[in-house]
């Protein structure tokens, strides 16, 4: 859109006259998605992410691998810990006794244990500080901070998606360049192989992976980066080939070849920045992707291995207890899905500010 | 038409090839044996192991056995479950597979396929933005999340239905979570994509011709609009059907089927090697004839497609 503003100093003139400021593409596209409301909302949640999970070290939060087993599965309170967890030990207590009175006389030997128990907390809330902790978000079954490790998770998560991201983009790029720029048999032979591996049962293999190299004990997340990363360059490559092969004849191209300029050069500089809009639509769009997988495999037990956890970790850990301590699933699955809701959205408004006639919009 | 078939046929091919083979090398070179993490076997007996499993061969010689036992359909025997085969366990397994991952497949394709229309036809109202919001949710909530919170509602809180199990008294009822959670993603995606492409038929002349000559609206769009706005989710079938079996692992070992799944999930915790690279199998070639059998549908459903 040319504005209708006069340019006193002139540079540049319509027919009718009038001064142009020239809109570029990204600004055009910038305009695009502040009128989007969902993206917007979208890209305000992933920088509050992102902010939590860089500065995550820095905040006052509690150490994530700090246990206390006298502050187990305490429900989410503003109150200090002693106080939850007082209270749940006293409940337990007229629960017990209540039972009894009605006859379960069985039940004698656990009310005295009960009633040891909460005399160890009492003593223990005298003399210990980690009582005046307060869990907004409660706790685990060791007692370990859900805010803490929920944040602490997702940055693992994120890290996930992010890297998984990046070598998918990178591969898929250089392979798609290539491969569109080279055409002929070479072109042939990598597409060849691409269909080949689209054909693969991505998640089966990321599987066979994981179960093959993963080792007990040592951290599995530099094997889950490569095995995400291997089987996820396809989409990426597929589509920077055809934008190449698009625009390789096209005259921009032509002029920068009569002026001596190198395939390097010519792809670099003068097609990829045209791929550039696609790309990070692939890249919004596939980062959620890359986070789901991580959960799913972590879920399943074939993921990151402990002591590092990652929002699938906590939710397979949450499911364990779920129907006396809801909030052990609830927490992390909440906070994990904001966040895939959120690239859902930015994804979309990208991909609609970005290629506005998109085709394969639904 | 029938070129066409021969050829996309001979393709599937090299694709099981390369499957069978990466996945064969892959757990050959894997570090540590299925029988090294075990306490230390006197030699003569890790020797006799070996000679039993053919693992003393060499490596081509090993992969040339498999190769062959599987073209013959046969996957050897588990390294875990000692006293049954790889195919035993597999055929146990499959058909609860192949129950619960076509009911979830049928309830995506017409509650999806339902829902796109209604929320088509009313267009910006609650209806569609009611349809559209449970579509967005279907697509951002992993399974492993929509599986346990259904559990925690219906089983636990409400108590309308068993929290998991398969088999027994309750049968038909242990069915309905796991395929409600299974079927979900692919309802919201199938919903999302005949929603759109109904919007555009409805657009289309030839709808415009059908309604200038009178036709009732049902009739329209029964016949008409239905007709061509299909086709997009004919061909989102294929990774619909390759998602129903990535997430039927995670739906039985959640719901705890026994289905192939999850024995695939413990098979990959145990290393039981064999067993993966059956399972892998199989789940390949499904996968692989089903696109197949997407092709050819979507090839008799457009016309305009013509196969040279």
């Amino acid at each position: 859109m040319a504005s209708k503003t006069i340019d006193t100093r002139g540079e540049l003139i319509n027919e009718f006259n009038q001064s142009m400021k020239p809109v570029s593409l990204w600004a055009d596209a910038w305009k695009r998605l502040r009128k989007n409301r969902m993206a917007l909302f979208g890209l305000w949640i992933v920088a509050i992410y992102a902010f939590l999970a860089i500065a995550a070290p820095v905040l006052p939060l509690y150490d994530y691998t700090s246990q206390d087993l006298f502050q187990a599965n305490l429900a989410p309170s503003f109150r200090p810990s002693g106080e939850v967890a007082i209270t749940k030990a006293e409940a337990r207590l007229t629960e017990i006794q209540a039972l009894i009175s009605e006859g379960r006389d069985d039940l004698a030997p656990e009310l005295d244990k009960a009633k040891v128990e909460y005399d160890l907390l009492k003593a223990d809330i005298a003399t210990n500080p980690n009582h005046k902790k307060v869990y907004i978000l409660g706790t685990d079954y060791l007692g370990r901070d859900m805010l803490s490790r929920t944040i602490y998770g997702g940055r693992i998560s994120m890290l996930v998606g992010l890297v998984g991201t990046i070598t998918a983009v990178l591969l898929g790029i250089i392979i798609g360049a290539i491969s569109g720029y080279a055409g002929g048999r070479l072109d042939n032979f990598l597409m060849r192989f691409v269909d080949i591996m689209y054909g693969l049962p991505y998640m089966l293999i990321v599987i066979i992976m994981m179960s093959v190299f993963r080792t007990e004990g040592s951290s599995s997340i530099f094997i889950l980066f490569i095995a995400i990363a291997l089987v996820s360059w396809l989409t990426i490559a597929r589509v920077v080939r055809g934008q190449i092969i698009s625009l390789k004849n096209s005259e921009f191209v032509e002029a920068a070849r009569s002026m001596g300029a190198s395939s390097g050069r010519i792809i670099f500089r003068h097609l990829l920045p045209n791929t550039l809009g696609v790309i990070i639509v692939f890249s919004s769009l596939s980062l959620p992707g890359f986070i789901m997988s991580e959960s799913f495999l972590s879920f399943l037990g074939l993921g990151v291995s402990a002591p590092d956890a990652s929002w699938g970790t906590l939710v397979s850990e949450g499911v364990q207890g779920m129907e006396l301590f809801p909030w052990r699933l609830l927490v992390p699955a909440a906070i994990m899905t904001l966040f895939l809701f959120a690239m859902n959205f930015l994804g979309d408004g990208l991909r609609d500010a970005l290629d506005p006639q998109s085709k394969n919009r639904t | 038409m029938t070129k066409f078939i021969i050829r996309r046929f001979l393709s599937l091919i090299p694709t099981m090839f390369v499957i069978i083979t990466l996945s064969f090398f892959l757990i050959r070179f894997a570090p540590g044996g299925p029988f090294s993490s075990e306490k230390k076997l006197p030699e003569a007996v890790l020797q006799n192991i070996l000679k039993k499993y053919h693992m003393d061969e060499s490596m081509p010689m090993q992969y040339l056995r498999y190769f062959n036992d599987v073209l013959h359909g046969d996957f050897g025997p588990s390294y875990k479950y000692k006293e049954s085969t790889v195919n035993e366990l597999i055929a146990q397994s499959f058909p609860n597979s192949i129950v619960l991952g076509s009911v979830a497949l049928a309830l995506a394709v017409f509650a999806g396929i339902g829902v796109g229309i209604t929320s088509a036809l009313r267009q910006n109202r609650w209806q569609d933005y009611l349809a559209m919001s449970l579509a967005v949710i279907g697509i951002s909530v992993p399974l492993f999340v929509i599986g346990p919170v259904l559990q925690l509602a219906f089983s636990m809180q409400l108590k309308w239905l068993p929290v998991s199990g398969w088999y027994g008294r309750k049968w038909p009822l242990t069915l309905i979570l796991p395929a409600l959670t299974l079927s979900f993603p692919y309802f919201a995606y199938i919903a999302r994509l005949s929603r759109a492409s109904i919007l555009e038929v409805l657009r289309s002349d030839y709808v415009r011709t059908a309604r200038a000559k009178g036709l009732k609206e049902s009739a329209v769009v029964l016949k008409h609009v239905l007709k061509g706005a299909l086709l997009p989710v004919v061909s989102y079938l294929g990774p619909a059907f390759s998602g129903i079996i990535t997430g039927s692992i995670v739906v039985e070992s959640v719901f705890v089927v026994p289905g192939v799944g999850r024995i695939f999930v413990q098979s990959a915790l145990n290393r039981d090697y064999t067993l993966i690279m059956g399972e892998v199998i199989v789940y390949s070639l499904i996968l692989v004839v089903m696109n197949f059998a997407v092709d050819i549908v979507y090839g008799f459903l457009d016309p305009r497609i013509s196969y040279k």
